[in-house]
């Protein structure tokens, strides 16, 4: 079984808390710092974000971030080097990449595979390689024979015979995306959300976790209570923009937000 | 959805966009199927083309042209006469009819010369719907006129000032519009680029130029020309001209790309001389990146060539060597704007100047007795400001 998987199975918690940030922003040293201290205080799993120039899928608060990172000069070494560091600090909690097909078909597959493998990565999430396509038939195929997992999107929109066809190559867990359109905060939520994670988890027999809009405690606290986690992404990006040139200051704010997600969704 | 699939231009096209997107996508391609067969709805875009938009547009004989290249005879494909003053309103006009069967209240555009966002303001005002067009801030400001234009056409322009603020990102920025707004809004996609159907739809609206200019020279010279040639930037006038010639194997096709400055990153857009392959706005196709899979921003003198993807039609085609891919300077360009408006006194768009550079390198490569068409997507007022400016730098 996948180690995604298992830790889901493992009753460790009720519902998993799943943070997001990228990687680079401000700097590669800084997202070290940054990974650790989310670890440190309550990620269950952690999704590192590897910046592409044209994230069509994300809002403006992680597109900056990008911009932000790409005015470092971007390289693979650099991003496995960092990816490595975060994974050394606490190798239990399972590593995750969220980015564009581009970079990785660029990089070839098999190559960016095993060199992510070999820096504690055990899954990845690509938002615009849907599950239809040869690249992610072929994807799949390596990340399986590597133990990776392929973490599907599925949206409001998704109908049912695509939900069911999916099921066939995703893996580790799905990311249920809460809302209509791109990564952001958010006030309210579609209000069939709940109908739709139970739909979800009687069709596909994976964990269901939620991601798109959260920010706050309370939130994160409500939809935590039917999903079985909660990705949280441009929230987290915004405490580091908000202190991303002070190190320190970044690291306490980051430190204080995390703790208080992890014990709204306890 | 696997390559052998429609979607798939060979290896290049396909949908990679995101899931949110999907049924969006699936349902226009199911409704676009439906009215492609269907007789009211050819029969309603038919009297668009032609009692608003002006189609036929004429198939020019440009005798002084001819006379001063010396080679071979140059034909004009006229898009310059068609209602807003480009090719970009064949689509605009059959997608809006599209969004109208499937009861969209809202149309979306991306663009870059502003010429696709005039168009679409336009069949917007025409149809009574509300309509959104996101152009890059830069684009805004070197092609003012057209974005004025657009305002007062009642649609709403949202610069976008990500990244290089030019025709990439404006891209970016529709396509999640569409994502949030889906399902009261459709997305005109204004090129043939994007994902499945839009590049196959795209090109379906725009062949409107090469079948008229086909059955229109045929008639007059009974034979087909030798060559033809268009400008390419996301390639949707180039397709158009190009789709009703492809099988005709003793026509030359070119496509003139822009060169830009010149060969290094960032300086052109010249997507199929240097462009490998890779995946943005939905397709896969060729697409200037770097070596870690960054996209690498483009440049050209014109902002509707100021792109650094290409429809994947057309990377298919350069792949199988169907059609000769040239690239033209910004320098190149700027002398055939000047010439063909003083020669034959007609001011082409600055997209449409890099055409005209290579018909006449083809045209003397023909020589004498052969005939050439070059497809004229656009009238230049939109860059009569901006060529001034650049001439007054060279002059400095
Ligand atoms: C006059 C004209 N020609 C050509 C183009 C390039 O677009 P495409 O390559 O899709 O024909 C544009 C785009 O704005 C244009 O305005």
């Amino acid at each position: 079984m996948s180690k995604i998987k298992s830790l889901f199975e493992s009753g460790k918690f009720k519902s998993a808390f799943i943070p997001y940030f990228t990687l680079g922003d401000p700097n590669y040293n800084d997202s070290i710092e940054f990974g650790k201290t989310i670890l440190d205080n309550g990620a269950d799993i952690l999704e590192l974000g590897i910046p592409f120039s044209d994230p069509v899928a994300d809002g403006p608060v992680i597109q900056r971030a990008v911009a932000r990172s790409l005015k470092n000069r971007f390289s693979f070494d650099e991003i496995f080097r960092v990816t490595k560091a975060i994974h050394d600090h606490k190798p239990e909690t399972p590593l995750v990449y969220l980015t564009y097909f581009n970079p990785i078909y660029h990089c070839g597959i098999s190559k960016f595979l095993d060199r992510a493998k070999e820096s504690g990565i055990i899954g990845l999430v690509i938002p615009d390689l849907p599950f239809d396509t040869d690249e992610s038939e072929t994807l799949f195929r390596e990340l399986k024979a590597r133990d990776m997992d392929l973490i599907h999107l599925v949206t409001p929109a998704s109908e049912k015979k695509r939900i069911q066809a999916l099921s066939k190559t995703s893996s580790g867990f799905i990311y249920y995306v809460t809302s209509f359109g791109v990564t952001g905060e958010r006030r309210e939520f579609s209000v069939d959300l709940q109908e739709r994670i139970r739909f979800l988890k009687e069709t596909i027999r994976l964990p269901i976790c939620a991601g798109f809009g959260i920010s706050t405690p309370d939130q994160a606290n409500q939809i935590s209570q039917y999903a079985d986690g909660i990705i949280i992404g441009s929230a987290i990006q915004r405490v580091i923009e908000e202190n991303g040139t002070d190190r320190s200051k970044a690291v306490s704010a980051l430190a204080d937000y995390i703790s208080k997600i992890r014990a709204a969704i306890s | 959805m696997g390559k052998n699939l429609p979607g798939y231009f060979g290896e290049f096209g396909g949908r990679y966009s995101p899931e949110i997107l999907t049924e969006a996508l699936e349902e226009l391609e199911s409704t676009y199927q439906k009215l492609k067969k269907s007789k009211k709805f050819k029969k309603e875009l038919e009297y668009y083309l032609r009692n608003y938009v002006g189609r036929p547009s004429p198939l020019t004989y440009a005798e002084r042209l001819t006379k001063q290249w010396g080679g071979a005879r140059i034909w004009l494909k006229r898009e310059d006469l068609n209602h807003t003053g480009a090719h970009k309103i064949n689509n605009a006009i059959g997608q809006a009819l599209i969004a109208k069967f499937m009861g969209k209240k809202r149309i979306i555009a991306e663009t870059g010369a502003g010429q696709h966002g005039l168009a679409t303001a336009t069949v917007g005002a025409m149809f009574g719907m509300e309509t959104v067009v996101y152009m890059g801030a830069v684009d805004v400001e070197r092609q003012n006129l057209n974005a004025k234009k657009i305002e007062m056409l009642g649609a709403k322009i949202l610069p976008v000032t990500a990244g290089e603020a030019t025709l990439k990102e404006a891209t970016s920025e529709a396509m999640r519009d569409w994502a949030l707004n889906v399902s009261t809004t459709h997305y005109i996609v204004g090129s043939a680029i994007g994902p499945h159907p839009f590049p196959t739809i795209v090109r379906d609206f725009q062949a409107v130029i090469g079948t008229e200019a086909r059955s229109q020279f045929k008639k007059q010279n009974k034979k087909l020309p030798s060559a033809i040639v268009a400008c390419v930037g996301g390639g949707s006038n180039s397709i158009g001209m190009f789709h009703a010639f492809l099988k005709d194997k003793q026509v030359a096709i070119y496509g003139a790309e822009a060169g830009g400055l010149g060969p290094k990153p960032g300086e052109h857009s010249a997507t199929l001389t240097y462009g490998k392959t890779g995946f943005l706005h939905g397709t896969k196709t060729l697409i200037i990146q770097d070596e870690s899979g960054q996209i690498v921003p483009a440049h050209s003198v014109s902002a509707g060539l100021d792109y650094p993807g290409v429809g994947p039609e057309h990377a298919h085609l350069s792949k199988i060597g169907r059609v000769d891919y040239r690239m033209v300077t910004d320098e190149q360009a700027l002398d055939s704007f000047l010439e063909v408006t003083r020669v034959e006194g007609i001011i082409p768009a600055l997209e449409t100047a890099h055409a005209f550079h290579v018909a006449r390198e083809v045209a003397k490569d023909l020589g004498k007795k052969k005939d050439l068409i070059i497809c004229l997507s656009g009238r230049g007022d939109k860059d009569v400001t901006e060529v001034l400016r650049l001439l007054g730098e060279k002059n400095k």
